[in-house]
């Protein structure tokens, strides 16, 4: 009887628990041993929010074309100042709804800077110095298909805006179907003596093609589908086409030119959204978006054609270049190296908005081996032979280190049109996703990248190092000022474009005759202001130092202010 | 008594008769409309045909209406029409509003065609016309801080001579550039030191510099320009358009409004371009050139072609053709797009014939009506322009008209032979300036008796010692007296409505159906552009933007040869293009052939097979 009872409960427990699904329990500290779906990423976020309630805000910034509300979370710890006096640090992430692991990246970040403060150093001062802005998943209808609907690891990229693809007077009519329905979108191939392809001989799961003369074995008929509006094509009109990365303002160009970008700049109401929200923060100096996939930290220029100051590239190194140490594996370079785009969020954070702006393109599937360890470098796969390794080598991977979790077997299907077939292929959550076991170090170490930016931003001290007397109850007051961290106070190229008020030292408490920039202090060499000498329009480069001179009447309290749009305001008072 | 009494009603009636007729021809039109104005003349229209939509609201909190005249009527054409985009041409807007009634007066415009109607898009700036102090501006309140210093808009012009208007004004300098012309003691000309000559004048906007930084007005009030802040060919390096085309409301708005209507054919503005005068300009560098065509290496091997080769677009065509699904249509505009060639900036030679043709005959249409095209050169388009816009990514025949133009002093006459001309242009390409005063001083001494140039003044100046305020009055080269507006209005407006007719319209010319045994049909149809307009215009092609034509065939049959939906592609004005089907049918039946358009009114047709 107890034995019945026992096996009872037994059962009851493994029903009960795989009745609660794979997805553990959402609360902090979060777990990122999993993927979360759109409504997972919000529980996440609200339950960041309840655990730190002083030191967060969470908002709805707008919604989707489906409706589905956009969330931001900003962390600042209001008791070391207002957000707007504070350097920001931005990320967002899943712009592109398929690039679904930048969610994670965001969470872990936030996770990381509210679980650890007070009691890392290096996180405590972060949170105490910055406000941190935080968007993980911008294009919310694209993540939330990803997980519902079967997908390839590609698709569900764009935005949900109705696109005529196909030129057919329909819109959307012809998506790739989940004919298996295993949520995933695989390839469909068929037995063919007369095909171009055959099974690989030491993996029959890899197509490969013949050699002319060679009997073949398989047709390949494409992505999992049927031809929904009879045209003869299969699955040639998908959602969108509105790539949401190509929908920004700056240097925007229309979609005949870049493909996907939309009807007009921002006509994606959640771009529109993020955009408002990036303008209601102008004390942004660094942003970080996360995509997928190949392992790269890109910077603008995004066309050959556009050019920026070589001290911006300065600053932009600082953080580029450690970043390649914590990330190993990654490029660091202009976008347009990889290939030239129009409209997007780099070009319109760094132009628009001022900020130091990178794309972080992550996951390398390299990392998915199935060799020995070995010292002597990799060689880049070229010929076909070399991709068959590579292609078997992944599949060893998938059968041996993740349990066959990433690859479906081919299988057969009785399909409407072509008869029996077969599907098979990388399944969604695989190819430009890391497996769950690989996530952790991925968001660990993107997630300190970001944090080694935020140590990076703008910090300005004033030192008044020389004051003489000149007579005439006139002083004459030299004073330094420096900005400790590599990113400049002000991008040179919004200097240039007098993009907004250009970061100023303002002299007050006591009326000044002449005032201007000092070149040698030891040569005495002033270049004096001619007008309104008491402000001194200058911004600081990473960790650069300006001299500045001030002939001042005696009297009273004098005080410095160097005010910096996003480095914030840095004071000094003197008594005369 | 009698007599008397019906003498005194005679006369009453006559009165009153008067009284309407002056009525029925005071058509308002005889001054210029404020922004509320015109919200009330919009308002004022009649309500069974049409409708008010709101799309904007600019940063000055003021709407942007669009009056919608056809609202009752579905499956037609529109045509759109904008105006004043830039603010300081308010002849453009009361254009706009007398073209709305012209529509409403009669429904010959209006029964198979919808107009979209937008006199005010600039309200913000349009404003300046009617306060106290003309400026000009063609500024929105959008907040720009143009000189980056502490403040935003602290630096304006000022009126320091108290006349209502912002002139210029000129200050006596050792380090002058400018020298009174020898042409006009009024006007003033570069010193050009090669000749020996010294300047002796510094020329600014009439103001202080109120900021006290040494500059003079370099941060005023707003803003953004409307009219130049469109997304094409935006101009990045004014300041006056904003850091992106649609940052400013109005603009956002509109461009959503006429994307979410794919039934709009043509566009026209009314402003300082006349694209129905003078075709649009080319010359711009940066176009692909289509005819070297290089195949970036990533496409290269799916196409079977050579990277480092160039080809003919023919010979790209052919490349597609041969990767293509059978049956596909493999345009320029396809192989432009798929291979990166970039944006289109000069406007298309197959596009220029009709621009040409319709310039021709708006010319003899002025002729006729006694409307003198002595006129000044209109503007090009501006960059960032909206006319520009509608052309280059709508991919719509867009015309544009410019109501008042300066006419050309009467000393310039036109009767040279073609050597004549051609050395003459190039002597008034060096006097170009002078060509342009000479016929302003000409207008304003006789149509504005004097009035339209300040007379330089001597001015009390904090900075400087000796200062005069002058010039040219604000709004003067296209702002007429509103006496003017009414002939302006009721000869040039017309010649839109003409244009309207030369849309294309569609019709299924013939039919063949040929019983080829055994239940299989041959049919053959015959669609027809009766149309003075390709659909799409060449730009069309090339962007792929207008919704595309497409003819299905319903019924149940089982299809051998075509397809159910057949898109039609291109086609030319006054062409014809044949569509064969080849099909199975076990009885005899009616099949519908419908030619469907979002943007023109569906053409269906009842073919009968069998029986």
């Amino acid at each position: 009887m107890v034995q019945k009872i026992y096996t009872l409960l037994l059962l009851l427990g493994i029903a009960l628990s795989s009745f609660a699904g794979n997805n553990p329990k959402i609360e902090v500290p979060l777990r990122f041993d999993h993927y979360y779906d759109y409504e997972d990423v919000v529980k996440a976020l609200e339950v960041l929010h309840e655990a730190y309630p002083e030191l967060t805000k969470l908002e709805s910034i707008g919604e989707s074309e489906e409706g589905l509300k956009i969330y931001a979370l900003t962390i600042n710890n209001k008791k070391t100042g207002h957000e707007h006096d504070k350097p920001g640090v931005w990320l967002d992430g899943n712009i592109h709804g398929n690039e679904i692991q930048a969610g994670e990246v965001c969470l872990y970040y936030a996770n990381m800077l509210l679980t650890k403060y007070g009691e890392n150093k290096k996180i405590t001062e972060a949170v105490d110095r910055n406000v941190h802005y935080i968007i993980p998943v911008i294009n919310v209808d694209g993540r939330s298909h990803f997980f519902k609907d079967g997908h390839t690891p590609s698709s569900s990229r764009s935005l949900r805006v109705p696109k005529d693809d196909d030129g057919d007077g329909l819109f959307d009519e012809d998506a790739p179907d989940d004919l298996d329905g295993d949520g995933s979108i695989c390839q469909m191939r068929i037995k063919d003596e007369n095909g171009q392809y055959k099974a690989d001989p030491e993996d029959p799961r890899i197509m490969v093609r013949v050699k002319p003369g060679e009997k073949g074995e398989y047709t390949l008929l494409g992505s999992e589908g049927i031809d929904n509006d009879g045209d003869g094509r299969f699955n040639e009109d998908a959602e969108g086409y509105l790539d949401p990365n190509r929908n920004w303002g700056y240097h925007w160009m229309p979609p005949y030119v870049q493909r996907g970008a939309g009807n007009f700049p921002l006509s994606g109401l959640g771009i529109k959204a993020v955009d408002e929200f990036a303008a209601k923060h102008p004390n942004i100096i660094i942003n970080f978006s996360f995509h997928n996939t190949g392992g790269m930290w890109l910077r603008v220029p995004a066309d050959k054609s556009t050019q920026i100051p070589a001290a911006d590239i300065a600053a932009y190194d600082v953080v580029g270049k450690e970043a390649l140490k914590i990330t190993p594996g990654y490029v660091y370079m202009p976008s347009h190296e990889l290939y030239p785009t129009y409209g997007d969020s780099d070009g319109q954070m760094f132009f628009v908005h001022g900020s130091y702006s990178f794309v972080g393109e992550l996951f390398m599937r390299s990392q998915e081996t199935y060799k020995e360890k070995s010292d002597k470098p990799g060689t880049a796969k070229s010929t076909e032979n070399d991709r068959s390794e590579r292609s078997r080598e992944q599949l060893k991977f998938n059968d041996n280190v993740v349990q066959g979790e990433l690859y479906k077997e081919w299988k057969s299907y009785n399909h409407p049109v072509y008869g029996e077939i077969e599907i098979g292929g990388w399944v969604k959550m695989s190819s430009r996703l890391p497996h769950p076991f690989m996530l952790p170090d991925l968001v660990h170490r993107n997630a300190s990248v970001v944090l080694l930016a935020a140590n990076e931003t703008p910090e300005v001290e004033i030192d008044v190092f020389d004051t003489i007397e000149l007579g005439n109850k006139l002083q004459r007051v030299r004073v330094r000022l420096k900005n400790k961290n590599g990113l400049s106070t002000m991008t040179a190229q919004a200097v240039k474009d007098k993009l907004y008020t250009i970061d100023h030292l303002k002299v007050t408490g006591a009326k000044v005759i002449a005032g201007g920039k000092i070149n040698n202090y030891r040569l005495n060499q002033v270049s004096y202001k001619e007008h309104k000498p008491e402000i001194q329009f200058f911004a600081l480069q990473g960790h650069a130092t300006a001299e500045y001179e001030f002939i001042v009447e005696c009297k009273g309290t004098l005080k410095l202010e160097y005010v910096s749009q996003k480095a914030g305001t840095t004071s000094k008072t003197i008594q005369l | 008594m009698v007599k008397r009494l019906l003498f005194l009603c005679l006369c009453y009636a006559f009165g009153l008769t008067n009284a309407i007729l002056h009525a029925q021809s005071d058509t308002g039109f005889d001054k210029y409309h404020s922004n509320r104005e015109i919200q009330q003349i919009l308002n004022n229209f009649p309500s069974a045909t049409t409708k008010l939509h709101r799309v904007a609201e600019s940063p000055g909190g003021k709407p942007i209406t669009i009056l919608e005249i056809g609202a009752n009527l579905t499956d037609v054409p529109a045509i759109f029409v904008g105006a004043n985009f830039e603010g300081n041409v308010p002849l453009a807007s009361e254009g706009a509003l007398y073209l709305a009634k012209m529509l409403l007066d009669s429904t010959k415009y209006t029964n198979k065609l919808k107009w979209y109607v937008m006199p005010q898009p600039n309200p913000d700036a349009a404003e300046a016309y009617f306060s106290a102090l003309k400026t000009g501006s063609c500024l929105n309140s959008f907040n720009v801080n143009n000189d980056a210093d502490e403040l935003s808009g602290e630096d304006g012009p000022d009126d320091l001579n108290g006349d209502g208007m912002i002139t210029q004004m000129r200050v006596k300098s050792l380090e002058g550039d400018y020298q009174v012309s020898k042409y006009d003691v009024r006007l003033l000309e570069k010193a050009n030191s090669k000749k020996g000559e010294r300047g002796i004048y510094k020329v600014y906007t009439e103001g202080f510099d109120n900021d006290k930084d040494g500059k003079y007005n370099e941060d005023g009030p707003g803003g953004i320009n409307v009219g130049i802040a469109f997304p094409h060919l935006f101009p990045y390096e004014d300041k006056n358009a904003g850091l992106f085309a649609g940052q400013t409301p109005e603009v956002y708005g509109i461009m959503r409004f006429i994307y979410d209507r794919p039934e709009i054919s043509m566009v026209y503005t009314l402003g300082t371009s006349n694209f129905c005068l003078v075709p649009p300009k080319g010359g711009r560098k940066g176009d692909a050139n289509l005819d070297k065509i290089k195949i970036p290496s990533r496409y290269a091997r799916r196409l079977n072609a050579d990277a480092t080769k160039t080809y003919t677009m023919k010979e790209a065509i052919a490349l597609f053709e041969a990767i293509v699904p059978a049956g596909t249509e493999v345009t320029p505009s396809m192989v432009a797009g798929y291979l990166n060639l970039g944006a289109v900036v000069n406007p298309l030679d197959e596009d220029l014939v009709f621009y040409k043709k319709y310039a021709e005959d708006y010319k003899n249409y002025l002729k006729t009506n006694n409307f003198s095209t002595e006129t000044l050169e209109p503007e090009a388009a501006k960059d960032g322009s909206f006319e520009l816009w509608a052309y280059y990514h709508l991919g719509l025949p867009s015309f544009s008209m410019r109501l008042f133009a300066i006419p050309t002093a009467p000393a310039d006459d036109d009767t040279e032979t073609d050597e004549k001309t051609a050395k003459k242009a190039k002597q008034e390409a060096k006097d170009e300036l002078n060509k342009k005063d000479k016929a302003l001083l000409a207008y304003i001494d006789k149509e504005l008796d004097g009035k339209g140039f300040v007379p330089w003044t001597k001015v009390e100046h904090p900075d400087f010692e000796n200062v005069e305020v002058g010039g040219y009055v604000p709004y003067l080269e296209t702002t007429p007296k509103p006496v003017a507006i009414d002939s302006l209005l009721k000869t040039q407006l017309p010649w839109l409505l003409r244009l309207s007719q030369q849309l294309p319209t569609f019709k299924f010319e013939n039919e063949k159906i040929t019983a080829m045994g055994g239940g299989i049909y041959k049919i053959e149809l015959f669609v027809a552009n009766n149309g003075a307009l390709a659909h799409p215009i060449a730009m069309g092609q090339r962007n792929s933007q207008p919704a595309p034509l497409v003819l299905t065939l319903d019924g149940e049959i089982d299809f051998l040869e075509g397809k159910k939906r057949t898109p039609v592609g291109a086609i030319g004005a006054n062409q014809v293009k044949k569509y064969t089907w080849l099909i199975k049918s076990n009885k005899s039946k009616k099949l519908s052939v419908t030619l469907e358009s979002a943007t023109f009114t569906d053409v269906v047709k009842q073919i009968k097979i069998g029986g």
